[in-house]
């Protein structure tokens, strides 16, 4: 099976590679496109209207602009039920209603007889203990009734849900129901004789049961309409008590409900009622039962008092859906939302004459600053004398929100994690709202946040049987029985806690998911807690503190050594530290920025095993799995590189005797801020495997030989010194430059005897095992390259390519590299994130498209501006969110805004806006802005194109689906690589190339087992001087070149610079136009003559005969695959 | 191999309209597919240049990248001696007058399919490769002369980037020494020009402003847009705001306007989210 889900996944990118070929050969797309307004004077001028005037000032104060006033309407449209969907709903309520009042009768049984159902329909209650005592009838309802969102007007699209109460009549109840779960029993007793009933009827189709909010001992019945509408609504069946049947004081918290003896089968000695556990959580199950039609005649007299409150409720189920609050077991669920809304007006929090905008937004204010699982709030007004207090609740329940009768915690099921996550959430959400710079409306109400793209580090517990024996191990019984048997949920508190005084300071936040409510046949057993998906827990790291080898524990004679020793167990260790302490401590292990990266994976696998009994084998932990696809070792590299980088700068500074002085040293190279993606390693060569050049003492490649070892050349830009001196003239700049080149390989071989090799553009330095390409810059010399004299002798500066490119190599780079090195160190895994994004490009053929530095501005504005998240905390997040932002961010619309150290205010945010509404299309169809370059995008000026960007969004989005959905479910093929394969089916020809002519082979998504000698001396240690190594040659890259340059007008060339073994060619569509014959377009084309006629054909015999011959001794072989050209 | 080329020519030569004849061209001798070369002669009305004197200057398109000058060379020797080959990206008239660099500061040349002047000593030449059949081919790599081309070529390349520190300070300095008595020449000249407008021959001396050579208004664009914009300055330095009633009127009536065209605007960005379902949250 899994392997046939990676195969359609392939198809599935294949079939969208066609299409995007489709897309780009018919050239023609359907864009709706944005035009700047023009009103016509008389429009403009015209004089307003009281109510326009109204309207314009509203916007204006209330909102950042009538824009978000806007959206938040049109949200609503989208959400709201049509008038029509109302009307099916009502007429198969109705239908429901009558069939329901039909039920038959039947004689009286004990309630352990289940002889009288058919075998058609199974009870759905996991009988646990198998026996309890009453009696049991069925017989029509005392009444069904409307509850819940549909009738209050709060139910929104999607995933339409409207429940009804089913009143069970008297006669099926007995006095002494509430103990021993009769009434629970009963209740499920009945659902599963309506459902018998109900199948009979031909009106409905499907009929499913499932359970409240996860909740086993409240089972409903789920009704789906037969036909078209299908999957258009749910019915949702609830057996509801008679008002006021129980005394509501009979389940106090504090109280119990089922007694121990009954539970366990086993008899106990002192039978006495004082010692019976309290049972709050089946105590609040039952009174849950006895008050929906009191809940719905609260809020809807609120709701009547408040013109906006169905809005204000949907957006904020909106908000909560997004973030995956408002389903399962323990959610803050819709009806909890319209309940906290309902609080705040009563409580004049916020008052009746508000918009759905301010209703938000006071709630969530509300949710970020009030703690509940503290403080709980209380909806009673004048609570009847036998209700608990607000302290019984919260010695019984995490969090608190007490119902309007006082008796009922409405949030009994939320943990206080959940809680947590939500007031987490609403704080988040209120920062950034704020913010003029983030699209606040995105953020808040349509981004998603699924766990996986949401927590740094997330862990599942697969077997959940082994929560079992965890309840065993820390003896909760007491709490098993009150959760009756749900061992999960049971145990799930518990363990939330361990993790939370374990990690401690490492995270911020512990999320876990909500397990959603079960849904199963009515013909089969009600399914059994081991069955349900796995629980996924959601760590938000603190970057600073996370990765942290060492805990260190109290001082040895304090007083909380044992508590100490009792959480770490025998991890647990005395140790003393150079300060003199001698403290308990554990130490993790962690030798690279890698291992100490899952640190927190050893302090939950080593918690859980030692306390919970759960293996190490059920924990899967998902925080790291796309991490060794870049060497784990990379972030020490890359220090090496910039430790010996500042080496060399500081020597560098200290040079004298040169004619001007060094005003600068910068580095121009993504080693040098982390971001690259396979760091240089300092290396030893075995000079015997090369050539020698004579004369320069410099070693050269054999062709005999395998290609040797690719050297990459780290960039520095070394400024100097303005000064009258340097020439005002283009040429003579160079060669000054080149004279400079010169002066300084001789004073770094003099003073320290570094091999260089001077050039005209540059100076290559050989040092420590790695190699440094110095280029000097003189400040003036993009201006004297812009600057020209007219025939009149007027001086007139034109901005130029050369100029540009001139800029770009020696401010631009510099000034970006050093920006995100700042940023390395306040994030620590920015480059890992680069590191990983920039290989999925390149394995994906596009690192052609997005540059090195464009993909290093995307990751940055992921860490700069993260909302609605927070700053990736670990390269996996990071990068899914780099897949996130390419597949969906609007290019066509909006510019990426990379506010590099917090630069831009919020007027250049605006002016940015503007200016690239003004002019888009002449700019740059993925259009980046920082705070040195607010207009022109200079990093993605040349590349991607349209055609390109639309390619890289698809597949983006494509990998996203494949990795996180792999991610999630540990049962499929877990092969995370998947995503980097690239389909080749969509190419016109591929260029094989010989693997011991491509130097980075080893660097490949899936490395080859043979390896070739390429002239290095393993673990040798590094030494300056010697001859001058083979820097900066790749046949692979040369080669592409050379095509490019040949043939780039009729095909693109795309290739994996990480030791990808094929080139992948495809013909642009131009080339098959048959053209008439023009000597500026005859490039590789031959002729075909009609008459008077001729025509240009693309000669293609020769162009691949090209192939062969230009790449002679690097192509293995050429396949061309014909049946794909389209003449 | 000319005389044989010669022999087939009135019956064999392919010559297409647009008087270009095409000649093939393959790499080795055993190449499965060759490239079609158009020749003519150079004919242009306007071109005074002498490196292509008109009846001997042959005009080549589609000169595969593997073809350098030296190749191109011995490869239309057959038609007669070869004086000199120009290679080009693109057809046009033949480069100005920059000052003479090294091969060391040259630009790299671009390495694709380039247009070719071929000039002939002989006239006769152009005739004859215009007559040249198009069924027997050019051969660029063969035993007696090998093209290097791939890896061979790349690492002889590499060997050639080497520079000696030395020839580099040489050509540097050579060319240092061209600027510098090239800018002297520039200066005397312009001090002789000075030394003109200072007494001519009567003994009368021109008046001008500033110092002696250099002008009183800086004679730059940069310079004439900073006048311009400090002309504006002033003048609306002038200017009363808000003084009259209409004015103030016009004030409020504009940002009435400004409010209603940033509303219209939003209207629009909504619409065209809508079009593109923006607004579906899941």
């Amino acid at each position: 099976l899994t392997t046939c889900e990676t195969s359609k996944s392939e198809n599935h990118e294949e079939e969208e590679a066609d299409r995007s070929k489709r897309i780009r050969s018919e050239e023609e797309k359907e864009v709706v496109v944005y035009h700047p307004v023009k009103l016509s004077r008389n429009d403009l001028y015209r004089p307003p209207t009281a109510e326009e005037l109204n309207q314009l000032k509203e916007a204006e104060s209330l909102f950042h602009c009538s824009l978000l006033k806007m959206q938040m309407e049109e949200l609503l449209k989208e959400v709201v039920l049509s008038e029509h969907r109302k009307q099916q709903i009502d007429s198969f309520i109705q239908t429901v209603t009558k069939l329901i009042q039909t039920v038959p009768k039947t004689p009286k049984v004990e309630v352990n007889d289940m002889s009288w159902l058919s075998g058609a329909v199974k009870v759905p209650f996991l009988l646990l203990p198998k026996t309890t005592k009453g009696k049991f009838c069925m017989a029509p309802p005392a009444s069904v009734d409307l509850i819940g969102s549909y009738a209050l007007g709060t139910c929104i699209k999607p995933h339409i849900r409207v429940d009804m109460a089913v009143t069970l009549p008297a006669e099926v109840l007995q006095p002494k129901d509430f103990l021993n779960q009769r009434y629970p029993r009963k209740r499920a007793l009945y659902l599963a004789g309506l459902a018998q009933h109900l199948q009979s009827s031909s009106e409905v189709v499907t009929l499913r049961f499932s359970c409240l909010h996860g909740n086993r001992l409240r089972p409903i019945l789920l009704l789906t309409p037969s036909g078209k509408d299908s999957s258009s609504f749910t019915v949702g069946v609830h057996a509801c008590l008679p008002p006021g049947y129980f005394k509501p004081s009979r389940f106090h918290p504090k109280r119990n409900n089922i007694r121990t003896e009954w539970y366990t089968g086993l008899k106990t000695s002192n039978p006495g009622k004082s010692s019976e556990p309290p049972t709050p959580h089946y105590n609040n199950s039952i009174l849950g039962d006895l008050l929906p039609r009191s809940h719905l005649q609260f809020l809807s007299a609120v709701s009547s008092k408040c013109s906006a409150f169905a809005d204000g409720v949907a957006l904020l189920k909106v908000w909560l859906h997004q973030r995956q609050l408002d389903q399962g077991a323990g959610c803050f669920n819709g009806f909890l939302a319209s309940m906290l809304l309902a609080y705040l007006l009563i409580s004049h929090r916020i008052s009746s004459t508000m918009t759905a905008y301010q209703l938000l937004r006071n709630s969530l204010n509300f949710i970020a600053s009030t703690d509940l699982t503290v403080s709980g709030i209380s909806l009673a007004k004048n609570p009847d004398p036998t209700a608990p207090s607000l302290a019984d609740f919260h010695d019984a329940f995490q969090v608190v929100f007490v119902d309007p009768s006082g008796h009922l915690n409405m949030c009994a099921d939320v943990t206080a994690c959940t809680y947590k996550q939500l007031q987490h959430e609403a704080s988040v959400s209120m920062h950034f709202w704020d913010d003029p710079s983030v699209d606040g409306f995105h953020c808040l109400l349509m981004t998603p946040k699924p766990m996986i793209r949401t927590s740094d580090h997330v862990f599942q517990l697969c077997d959940l049987v082994k929560l079992q024996s965890s309840c065993k191990k820390q003896n909760l019984l007491c709490e098993l029985m009150d959760h009756s048997g749900d061992y999960i949920h049971t145990a799930l508190p518990f363990i939330l806690s361990l993790l939370q005084r374990g990690l401690g300071q490492r995270i911020h936040l512990l999320a876990h998911s909500l397990t959603p409510s079960p849904v199963w046949s009515v013909e089969s057993e009600a399914p059994k807690y081991k069955t349900q998906p796995p629980l996924s827990f959601g760590l938000l790291l603190n970057p600073e503190i996370s990765a942290a080898v060492l805990e260190r524990g109290p001082p040895a004679d304090s007083s909380k050594v044992p508590e100490f020793r009792q959480l770490w167990g025998p991890r647990s260790e005395l140790r003393r530290f150079q300060d003199g302490a001698i403290t308990e401590a554990v130490l993790w292990e962690g030798k690279s920025m890698y291992q100490k990266r899952l640190v927190p994976k050893q302090i939950i696998t080593h918690l859980l095993q030692l306390h919970a009994d759960i293996p190490e084998s059920s924990v899967r932990f998902v925080g790291a799995l796309v991490d060794d696809v870049v060497p784990s070792t990379g972030e020490e590299e890359s220090l090496v590189v910039v430790q010996s980088y500042d080496d060399l700068s500081r020597k560098l500074w200290k040079l004298e005797g040169l004619p001007l002085s060094i005003t600068a040293v910068q580095g121009a190279h993504p080693a040098l801020r982390y971001t690259q993606v396979f760091p240089p390693e300092p290396l030893v060569l075995d000079h015997s495997f090369f050539d020698r050049d004579k004369i320069s003492r410099s070693l050269v490649p054999k062709d005999v030989k395998p290609c040797p070892q690719y050297i990459t050349p780290i960039t520095v830009i070394c400024h100097m010194e303005g000064s009258g001196k340097w020439p005002h003239d283009r040429l003579a700049i160079r060669h000054i430059r080149a004279a400079f080149h010169i002066s300084l390989a001789e004073l770094l071989k003099k003073d320290h005897n570094y091999t260089c090799r001077p050039c005209p553009t540059h100076l290559d330095v050989w040092k420590n095992g790695l190699a440094f390409r110095i280029q000097v810059a003189y400040h003036r010399e993009p201006q004297v390259l812009r600057e020209r004299v007219t025939a009149e002798g007027l001086l007139v500066v034109r901005d130029n390519e050369e100029a540009q490119a001139l800029e770009m190599a020696t401010i631009h780079k510099p000034l970006l590299t050093s920006m995100l090195h700042g940023l390395q160190q306040q994030h620590p895994c920015f480059g890992a994130v680069c590191r990983l994004a920039k290989r999925w490009l390149a394995a994906q053929l596009f690192s052609d498209e997005i540059t090195e530095d464009a993909a290093d501005l995307l990751v940055a504005s992921l860490f700069l501006q993260p909302a609605p998240f927070t700053a990736p905390g670990s390269p996996q997040v990071g990068f899914l969110r780099f897949l996130h932002l390419l597949s969906s961010f609007d290019w066509r619309n909006n510019p990426l805004v990379v506010n590099l150290n917090n630069q831009l205010t919020a007027a250049d945010y605006t002016e940015i806006k503007n200016d690239f509404m003004a002019s888009r299309d002449s700019l740059p169809v993925m259009f980046l802005a920082t705070p040195k370059d607010k207009k022109l995008s200079l990093w993605t000026r040349r590349a991607p194109s349209i055609q390109m960007l639309q390619r890289v969004m698809m597949v983006a989005a494509e990998s996203l689906k494949v990795l996180e959905c792999q991610l999630m479910d540990g049962s499929q093929m877990q092969d995370v690589r998947v995503v980097m394969r690239p389909p080749l089916e969509a190419y016109d020809v591929l260029i094989h190339l010989n693997p011991n002519q491509v130097p980075l082979l080893g660097q490949a998504v899936d490395p080859p087992a043979v390896t070739f000698n390429r002239g290095v001396v393993p673990n040798g240690a590094p030494q300056s001087g010697g001859p001058l190594p083979v820097i900066d040659y790749n046949p692979v890259t040369l080669y592409l070149m050379e095509l490019r340059e040949a043939f780039g007008d009729l095909a693109l060339f795309f290739c994996d610079p990480y030791g990808g073994t094929v080139i992948s060619v495809l013909w642009k569509p131009k080339t098959f136009v048959s053209a008439p014959f023009k000597t500026s377009q005859i490039t590789a084309r031959t002729v075909e003559v009609m008459g008077e006629e001729v025509k240009t054909i693309p000669n293609f015999g020769a162009i691949l005969e090209d192939f062969r011959v230009l790449g002679k001794g690097l192509v293995k072989s050429v396949e061309a695959k014909t049946e794909k050209w389209a003449f | 191999m000319a005389a044989s080329g010669k022999k087939h020519v009135r019956n064999t030569a392919c010559v297409i309209p647009g008087g270009f004849t095409v000649l093939s061209l393959q790499f080795s001798p055993d190449s499965p597919a060759q490239h079609s070369v158009f020749v003519k002669e150079h004919k242009v009305r306007a071109e005074r240049s002498s490196g292509r004197p008109l009846d001997r200057t042959l005009f080549v398109l589609n000169v595969p990248p593997y073809c350098s000058r030296e190749v191109v060379r011995e490869l239309f020797s057959i038609f007669g001696n070869v004086s000199s080959v120009e290679l080009r990206d693109h057809p046009g008239s033949s480069e100005g007058s920059e000052p003479k660099l090294s091969r060391f500061f040259r630009p790299a040349e671009k390495q694709g399919f380039k247009v070719g002047y071929i000039v002939f000593e002989k006239s006769a030449s152009v005739a004859a490769a215009k007559s040249h059949p198009r069924h027997v081919p050019l051969v660029v790599s063969t035993d007696q002369r090998p093209v290097k081309t791939g890896v061979q070529k790349w690492i002889q390349q590499y060997s050639q980037s080497f520079i000696p520190p030395d020839k580099l300070q040489q050509s540097v300095d050579a060319f240092m020494q061209d600027y510098d008595k090239r800018k002297e020449e520039e200066e005397e000249r312009q001090r002789n020009e000075a030394e003109k407008q200072k007494d001519d021959e009567e003994g009368w001396v021109k008046v001008t402003r500033g110092h002696k050579g250099t002008k009183a208004r800086p004679h730059s664009e940069a310079a004439n847009h900073r006048a311009l914009q400090r002309e504006m300055r002033k003048k609306r330095r002038k200017e009363l705001m808000n003084f009259y009633t209409w004015q103030h009127r016009n004030t409020q009536k504009e940002h009435i306007a400004e409010l209603r065209k940033k509303f219209e605007e939003d209207k629009q960005r909504i619409a065209l989210m809508r079009a593109q379902r923006k607004f579906r949250p899941y």
